[in-house]
């Protein structure tokens, strides 16, 4: 490729000023003098505008870093799902308790029933216990008297009994006798009769000398009658204790019962301190504000709150501070933007616009107009 | 609806940056494409016009740095183009005339103070080399600048090639760090879709190539370049490009091309220096905005949507940074923005240590404060730019400025920027 060499002639040149391209015509100057007035007019005051802007935004994040006033009005509706969710537990408590209440009653009742019923059973123990001292008392002392009298029937009856044996030779005597017709069968019968009534008599006599051994022998020992006395008593006395048993768990079921509606009442009343509870109770418009913890000390019942334009300044009172509620509430700082803890307070306000407010100021005003 | 379309619109920039960046990195490592075809046998005459204001012993050392190009000496001079510098930058650019006498250096003064592009229009006039090189005198410039520059334009329709700018000063302050990881990752990431499709919407005037024959057409428009009748003097390098790609020639950025600048090293001089770029990224989205059907025939849609989405990103960056600080403020000081920019400075400042290490880092973390000043570049210098569009102020280095040094302590001879 062809490559020319420079000029080596002149090293230094003077340049003369190229003139500027030809001025405008008039009317075109016109035109740009217009425009670019206008366009300087503009340009200062958008500059302005632009510097005002930074320094309120940079004076508004100072101030709101070192307020300690500030609250943030937050406006609950009734659909609130929060209040909607409160008021929903709030029912449920109320029903349990209901119920709880239903349950406690029904277990009085039965505990006074069962408690009747126990002092029934105990009261029947000591009369089984005097019933049945009696009768062994009573035993001891016929006992031996009924156990000689029944050996005096024995030895009665063992006599009667060989006295009967030679009644019935005496019979077969009656019988020859009537054969041999020395009696007559009137004398005979008269006299069988007597025999057959003789022989009754040793039965009844036998059968009263078993009575009595058996007599004797229960009340000188043991017997099933006794024993059956026994279990009753201990049943009677499993009853009372089974019985105990029963109180005893329906008494711990009613002392719990009792303390699980104390909780309820008390966390139903707890939950009527709630902001929430009293936005789900309806009526009228109530308004709320969010206060971090850091404004803790400017949230106090009945102290002043004002509102103010561009959130500080002109500031005018716009109502009181009603209640101040415990619970902890989670929130975005207005204008950082960060999370927050803190809680809620109720307002008592006179201008309701208010409450739509970015901040208002408790206590007095963040820049004393 | 307003909010959505701000989002919107900022979603896309980002997208458009990360893809970029993305992009970059994938065609460093995969396409060929994306480096120009270089042919060092092909020595065209060059000009370093090299336009002054205010500059003191750097234009000397810019001069010097040139002046040890490894390019032909017969192949190259300098003109120096003093625009009425009311410091003694004038007699360094003698000084270094008469230093260097093994290379042709040309020296001019304007008769009134004409800005920076219309200076370079000067100079040009006493140009008649094919391959113009337009430089900043408060750079230092490799040996192998001019040689990269030239050999790009073996590309028949490469129109302007533009260098690496690197800094000279990375470790000054958290400033000038920060400003080093933003410059190496422009060039070496960002810029590389760009160069793929031969459509760079930026090349730096710190290190500038341009035809001739193109600088001359281009040339009237720069000198007519005025806002509402107040002349333009800024911006003039994001001008020439945008107006190189709308002739329909390529724009490309050679790495290897080096130069390395001063960078601000204080917050006040680097705001004004942005603020002078910002307000061109403005004037220029205005004018893509004023042409966009021509731009959407001629352009590649890269192209298109980099001139259009970028400087809209600027300027609702605005709008959203106001809607972002009101509805969260402190967000922006919240850990991700700041894990984010950490990140992003470990790695880079770990490719810059390993691919410029005299540009490596002491104090690579502090690119974390980059999240202090995006936000303060989005807050202000938008605003301030679209209201100031008239102004004709440098920024960086004023007459008054220097006058009030001479007063306090003789003649000024420190570096500054441009």
């Amino acid at each position: 490729m062809a490559t020319p060499t420079l000029d080596p002639s002149s090293s230094e040149a003077k340049v003369k000023a190229i003139p500027s391209p030809k001025r405008a015509p008039a009317r075109q100057a016109l035109h740009y003098r217009l425009v670019l007035t206008l366009y300087r007019v503009f340009a200062i005051a958008v500059l302005y505008l632009v510097l005002t802007g930074i320094l309120t935004y940079a004076f508004v994040m100072g101030f709101y870093a070192v307020s300690s006033s500030w609250a943030a009005p937050v406006i609950l509706s009734a659909s609130d799902e929060k209040s909607l969710d409160f008021r929903q537990k709030l029912v449920t408590s109320q029903q349990t308790i209901e119920d709880l209440k239903v349950d406690t009653q029904k277990l009085n009742t039965g505990l006074a029933e069962m408690t009747k019923h126990r002092t029934a059973l105990l009261a029947l123990e000591p009369q089984l216990q005097s019933a049945i001292a009696r009768e062994r008392k009573h035993n001891l002392a016929t006992g031996p008297e009924l156990a000689t009298l029944d050996q005096q029937k024995q030895a009665d009856n063992q006599k009667t009994q060989k006295v009967l044996a030679q009644l019935k030779e005496l019979e077969s005597n009656i019988n020859k006798d009537l054969a041999a017709g020395l009696i007559t069968k009137g004398d005979a019968a008269s006299q069988l009769s007597a025999l057959n009534q003789a022989q009754g008599n040793y039965t009844d006599s036998k059968i009263a000398e078993v009575l009595l051994t058996d007599n004797v022998l229960d009340k000188t020992t043991t017997g099933t009658g006794s024993l059956d006395i026994l279990v009753k008593q201990a049943e009677l006395r499993s009853e009372v204790a089974q019985l105990d048993i029963a109180i005893s768990v329906a008494q711990k079921q009613l002392h719990e019962e009792s303390q699980q509606i104390d909780r309820l009442r008390q966390a139903i009343a707890t939950a009527k301190q709630s902001p929430y509870f009293l936005n789900a109770s309806g009526g009228q418009t109530l308004y709320f504000a969010f206060v971090p913890y850091n404004n803790q000390a400017s949230a106090v019942a009945g102290k002043p709150i004002y509102d103010c334009y561009l959130n500080m300044v002109l500031c005018r009172n716009v109502g009181t501070v009603k209640q101040v509620f415990v619970g902890e509430e989670n929130a975005t700082h207005p204008i950082f933007k960060t999370a927050l803890r803190g809680f809620l307070i109720q307002m008592d306000l006179s201008h309701a616009e208010s409450a739509k407010s970015q901040t208002v100021f408790l206590g007095r005003k963040p820049l004393f107009f | 609806m307003a909010p959505i379309l701000l989002w919107l619109i900022m979603v896309l920039c980002l997208l458009i940056s990360v893809v970029k960046y993305l992009m970059g990195v994938i065609l460093r490592l995969s396409s060929p494409r994306a480096k120009a075809k270089k042919d060092y046998a092909y020595q065209p005459t060059v000009s370093v016009l090299m336009p002054c204001f205010n500059e003191g012993k750097a234009v000397y050392e810019t001069i010097e740095s040139i002046s040890q190009s490894n390019y032909p000496g017969d192949k190259f001079e300098i003109i120096a183009q003093d625009d009425c510098s009311v410091d003694d930058s004038y007699e360094w650019m003698l000084k270094a005339q008469r230093d260097f006498p093994n290379t042709r250096i040309r020296t001019g003064r304007n008769e009134v103070n004409s800005g920076k592009a219309r200076t370079v229009c000067n100079a040009l006039q006493l140009s008649a080399a094919e391959i113009i090189i337009s430089i900043d005198s408060d750079c230092i410039f490799h040996p192998d600048a001019i040689r990269e520059l030239t050999a790009c334009f073996a590309e028949p329709n490469m129109g302007s090639v533009g260098g690496r700018v690197g800094v000279r000063n990375p470790n000054d302050s958290i400033i000038t760090s920060i400003q080093t990881i933003i410059y190496f990752s422009a060039f070496q990431l960002y810029k590389i879709p760009e160069n793929y499709t031969r459509s760079v919407c930026c090349i730096s005037g710190c290190l500038f190539a341009i035809r001739r024959e193109l600088l001359l057409q281009i040339e009237p428009a720069i000198r007519a370049r005025n806002w509402f009748g107040i002349p333009v003097n800024q911006g003039e390098d994001r001008f020439l490009t945008h107006q190189t790609l709308l002739r329909g020639y390529g724009t490309y950025i050679n790495n290897d091309a080096l130069c390395w600048t001063t960078v601000p090293n204080t917050l006040s001089v680097l705001f004004k220096q942005q603020l002078r770029w910002r307000r061109s990224i403005v004037r220029d989205f205005f004018f893509t905005l004023k042409t966009l059907p021509q731009h959407v025939w001629k352009l590649h849609p890269n192209t298109v949507f980099t001139l259009v989405l970028v400087p809209l990103g600027a300027l609702v960056g605005f709008l959203v940074a106001v809607t972002a600080l009101t509805s969260d403020p402190l967000a922006w000081v919240g850990p991700m923005p700041l894990v984010t920019a950490l990140g992003v400075a470990a790695i880079l400042s770990w490719v810059v240590k390993k691919y410029s290490a005299r540009e490596a880092l002491a104090h690579p973390l502090a690119f974390g404060a980059y999240v202090a000043w995006s936000l303060v570049s989005s807050l202000f210098l938008t605003p301030l730019a679209l209201c100031t569009m008239d102004s004709a102020d440098w920024g960086t280095r004023t007459k008054e400025q220097q006058a009030e040094e001479q007063k306090e302590g003789g003649v000024a001879l420190g570096n500054t920027n441009s």
